[in-house]
């Protein structure tokens, strides 16, 4: 991978953390403060706020992937595969977890 | 599972602030703290406690790595090699977590984190990095600009193995326990794979994101999870790693490494106290 791609998925995946992290704060504050005046629709904001800040590092797994694959670094390209595959053996252990 | 009341909430956040700014401070995510202090201070079960620290090293990990993306102090490549490590480590931790007896995974933490809380003072002297900028730091190595020298700071990584070893590790302690899993890492990078310590800081906040998710997903499929009280730690060290991360720019590595020490002696007691109870 040349010294500028580098830069540049540093930089991306920067933007993608920053605004996961974002996101997942404004769902979570409100569903927080639609708590603490007894809105229903805090369950709603706090739900959106945990699945997008569990799916942030997962996105920036995805990012890495692609990005690697755009500059045909396919050792890089199959490590983060890997990682992306470790995480949806997670997903399906949290869902195999639940019918015990 | 706890009920949630708007003290408990207020409780909560207050403690992720201060969890958080000690976590952004040392590299570790701030579980170090959260958990002992949910599980023995407020009385949470176990698992919740974790499942609750989990999101917030989730937290600290993107905000801090957002921070400080394209400044090259994360070394991206050598992340996402360990992250195959950690994320397995990780994903056994969280499915084991039920069938493990919980007692002698704490203590085995305390023996363990005591051995690496020695490891550090006894390397305090030890910088492991080749001043000269014209060395190649190698596939997986880096280079980076230091504040406290004002230099360039090359090196390459040493044993490999070895980190793959103690990421996987750390990935388990961090399912099983919800913490980042940093106090394993960080001092077997600086400590015996040559890397210095502000991109071993850097680089495990970076990758415990993907460790923590691999986690917190399997707490949260389980309904352990308990979104409330997980949204006000988030919140709390949110606010938290954005002063420590101010803070933390401007202190030397030894007296990183000294606190470090001193934060593994106290998770020692406490892991072990509880262990053998």
């Amino acid at each position: 991978m040349s010294a500028p791609a580098v830069v540049r998925l540093e930089r991306i995946i920067g933007v993608v953390l920053r605004v996961g992290v974002t996101a997942s704060s404004v769902g979570l504050a409100l569903g927080l403060a639609l708590l603490l005046v007894g809105a229903p629709a805090s369950s709603l904001f706090l739900q959106i706020g945990i699945i997008v800040l569990l799916a942030t590092p997962v996105a920036r797994v995805v990012v890495s992937i692609v990005e690697y694959a755009v500059e045909r670094d396919w050792t890089f390209t199959v490590l983060t595969l890997v990682v992306l595959a470790e995480l949806a053996a997670s997903l399906m252990a949290a869902m195999y977890g639940r019918k015990l | 599972m706890p009920i949630v009341t708007a003290t408990l909430a207020l409780i909560i956040f207050a403690a992720g602030v201060l969890a958080g700014s000690l976590g952004a401070l040392l590299g570790i995510g701030g579980g170090i703290f959260l958990v002992p202090f949910l599980n023995i201070g407020l009385n949470l079960p176990l698992q919740a406690a974790a499942a609750i620290s989990l999101t917030t090293v989730i937290a600290t990990s993107s905000s801090v790595s957002a921070g400080r993306a394209g400044k090259q102090v994360i070394n991206m490549r050598l992340g996402m090699v360990l992250e195959v490590a950690t994320a397995a480590g990780s994903l056994l931790g969280g499915v084991t977590a039920q069938m493990l007896p919980q007692s002698a995974l704490q203590m085995l933490f305390g023996v363990m984190s005591a051995i690496v809380a020695v490891i550090m003072l006894s390397r305090l002297g030890r910088r492991n990095v080749i001043l000269d900028p014209t060395v190649e730091p190698g596939l997986l190595g880096g280079r980076f600009h230091e504040h406290e020298s004002g230099g360039t700071v090359t090196y390459r990584v040493k044993r490999l193995p070895v980190a793959l070893v103690a990421s996987f590790l750390a990935g388990q302690v961090s399912s099983l326990l919800g913490v980042g899993g940093g106090v394993i890492k960080v001092p077997v990078l600086n400590a015996w794979c040559g890397i210095p310590m502000r991109a071993a800081a850097a680089t495990s906040a970076f990758m415990i994101g993907v460790t923590a998710t691999a986690g917190a997903v399997i707490y949260y499929g389980h309904g352990l999870l308990v979104p409330e009280l997980a949204a006000a730690a988030v919140l709390g060290v949110q606010l938290g790693s954005w002063g420590g991360m101010h803070f933390g720019a401007r202190a030397s590595a030894k007296w990183l490494k000294v606190l470090m020490a001193g934060v593994l002696v106290v998770v020692s007691v406490l892991m072990f106290g509880r262990g053998i109870r």
